[in-house]
């Protein structure tokens, strides 16, 4: 004889798995959209990083300023002679940055007189700006240059002119640059386990009140906190599998780029997502009790879907609150849900090694809240105007 | 066996919070094994909620309601495990087939499924069933769906069967089948309770008959008794007669609503 809640654990898993535009729904949005999305963002940082990697500028008029040329050339700079219409080719975004040398330039330019050029580009085009840095770039340098020899010639000291001598020193490893591209990841791992448990929730509460199920299933011989559980149990793992698919995307994905520039940048493989499991799951079981609990209270599937998309809105939204609000990593953090989880995936993805207390404070809170759910959902049902009060 | 003594019950009034709706104030009777009893009376006379009271699903305000001599507040398992309810609500799993839909009784209530085999190989024969079990519930028709219904309901062999209005938009061959069904039941001993508000449906199968009218118990007897006690000649007049001389009875403060809920 079966236990109670395996039979409905078991009922639940089949009666969704049967569900096939639900399935195709949590297969475009969660287990597909995030590995793509990380794909071609990756795509578009990859082509930044190659136009600033080839030195490359565009001038108008390089006949007329030779000092110039020379200095591009020595610093192997491949100088490409813009189009007689660069400028509406600019304004369209198919050229990124012009330099224009004006006729006067060499003249001005040798008699000290503070020769111009100008720099023509689009800043509301934001893939032109690597272009239009490297560019100034170029004739910032060119000018120290030359700026430098004309003292040494006057007998003076460079030294004077430049006091303090800056030198980078960016402490970011190549993987904390990517993080910035992996933000990605934390998030659908936050929103997927969410996508994943919503249909068997909704189903399993409000879906039972709205076609009369619930009335006769609790009629059975069965102590409520079992029926609640076995829903639950189906709830979680639904959540999990998704979870811990839309994840495998992302090292599927991450693994494309293995041996290209990007690697280093891109380090999500089995290890991160193992780490993110661990974190993953626990969470996946609070999710899952939240939207049955606030599913309870919906008389019809619309009417959960609704409940459960504020849900969604407020969680997906604490990752964003990190991004932008540049909190610094703290303890109490730990304790609040999502954010909690949020924090932990982010230092994975940073590459820093998370601490056993990262891992088990949000999962602990995450199970308590979960098993409370449950509890309150057991507690609801036993409410005749939730059992009986139908849409 | 089951029985209700004086069983009431009062719900808060969802149109006007605070005030209480009383949707069964006396309801006393007895149904004995081997009998159909009948729960006869007009929408919104409270048959539904008695029924829900005896199958432990809502918690009577005052009075009791034993079956098999358990009390429903005492010991609502024990009393579940002795009934098979068919629900006002008859809700089904519409992407599991017939068999599934009856597995998953079966296998709540604890059976082996060797015996939940023997259950639908009984309903099949029965109902009619046989080309209704490989498929999914969700297209299935009105007399389709009571079928599976009652199987499931029926599937653990209980000796108390609760059909709440079991007739209710079912065509003329269904009705047949149902009413053979739970002839069958009496025959094998079965403590038979239904409620119905057609008269005829209820003088045609049941042995005896309560009749309810504002949620309380206006009279009950056989069909010869109810005739003799209301001095009339047909049973429809005599249900008219009982029930509308009840609700004349209970002023005519309320008489604009008429028999509603």
């Amino acid at each position: 004889m079966k236990p109670a809640v395996l039979v409905v654990f078991l009922k639940e898993l089949r009666d969704s798995i049967r569900d096939r535009r639900t399935a195709l729904m949590v297969f475009v949005a969660s287990i597909l959209t995030g590995p793509v999305t990380l794909v071609l963002v990756a795509q578009y940082v990859s082509g930044l990083e190659e136009k600033a990697s080839v030195l490359k500028v565009r001038m108008a008029g390089r006949e007329h300023a030779p000092a110039l040329v020379n200095f591009l050339q020595r610093a192997d700079v491949v100088i490409e002679d813009a189009p007689a219409d660069y400028e509406a080719k600019v304004k369209e975004g198919r050229l990124d940055a012009v330099i224009v040398v004006p006729k006067d330039f060499d003249q001005q330019y040798l008699s000290g007189e503070g020769a111009r050029v100008e720099i023509v580009y689009d800043d509301s085009r934001t893939e032109s700006v690597p272009a239009t840095r490297q560019a100034e770039r170029l004739l910032r340098a060119f000018n120290r240059e030359a700026g430098m020899l004309r003292l040494m010639a006057r007998g003076v000291s460079p030294d004077i002119v430049e006091p303090v001598k800056v030198q980078h020193v960016n402490t970011a490893t190549p993987r904390q640059k990517g993080a910035v591209l992996l933000f990605l990841i934390p998030m659908f791992a936050i929103l997927s386990p969410l996508l994943g448990g919503m249909a068997v929730a909704i189903d399993s509460t409000a879906g039972e009140r709205e076609r009369g199920s619930l009335e006769p299933l609790l009629a059975n011989p069965v102590r409520l906190w079992q029926v609640v559980m076995g829903k639950w149990l189906a709830a979680w793992t639904f959540a999990s599998v998704v979870a811990v698919l839309t994840l495998a995307g992302f090292v599927a994905a991450a693994a494309l780029y293995a041996g290209k520039r990007l690697a280093a940048l891109l380090t999500f493989g089995p290890p991160e997502l193992v780490h993110f499991v661990v974190l993953i799951v626990p969470f996946a079981a609070m999710t899952s009790g939240l939207q049955m609990l606030i599913c309870t209270y919906g008389r019809s599937y619309r009417e959960a879907q609704t409940y459960v998309s504020y849900l969604t809105t407020l969680v997906t939204f604490v990752p964003l609150i990190v991004m932008f609000s540049g909190l610094k990593d703290a303890m109490w953090q730990l304790l609040v849900p999502v954010l909690g989880q949020q924090v932990v995936f982010a230092r994975i993805v940073r590459g820093d090694v998370p601490t056993a207390n990262d891992y088990v404070i949000p999962s602990v809170i995450a199970l308590a809240i979960a098993l409370a759910c449950v509890a309150a959902v057991a507690r609801l049902l036993r409410e005749e105007r939730i059992v009986f009060g139908r849409g | 066996m089951i029985e209700a003594r004086d069983l009431a019950k009062r719900f808060a009034s969802r149109e006007s919070p605070g005030r209480l709706v009383q949707a069964v104030k006396h309801v006393s009777f007895s149904a004995p094994d081997g009998r159909i009893t009948g729960l006869l009376g007009p929408n919104g006379a409270g048959k539904t909620t008695t029924l829900r009271m005896i199958s432990t699903l809502v918690a009577p305000s005052s009075g009791q309601a034993l079956v098999d001599g358990i009390d429903t507040v005492a010991d609502p398992l024990a009393v579940r495990a002795r009934i098979g309810l068919l629900s006002d609500a008859r809700g089904l799993y519409g992407r599991l087939t017939a068999r599934e839909n009856v597995f998953y009784y079966g296998e709540l209530r604890g059976l082996a499924p060797e015996a939940i085999e023997a259950a639908l190989a009984r309903f099949t024969e029965w109902l009619d069933m046989a080309p209704l079990l490989g498929r999914r519930v969700e297209g299935f028709s009105t007399g389709e769906r009571m079928k599976v219904l009652l199987a499931r309901a029926l599937v653990h062999d209980p000796p108390n069967v609760v059909l709440d209005e079991p007739t209710n938009g079912l065509d003329v061959m269904t009705t047949r089948a149902l009413r053979d069904l739970i002839r069958r039941l009496r025959e094998a001993g079965k403590c038979v309770l239904f409620s119905s508000h057609v008269m005829q449906e209820v003088s045609a199968l049941c042995d005896s008959i309560v009749i309810v009218a504002r949620g309380s118990v206006v009279a009950s007897g056989s069909a010869e008794e109810l005739l003799a006690s209301s001095g009339r000649t047909n049973l429809e007049d005599a249900f008219v007669h009982l029930s509308g001389e009840e609700i004349a009875a209970i002023g005519m403060a309320d008489a604009g609503r008429g028999t509603g809920p």
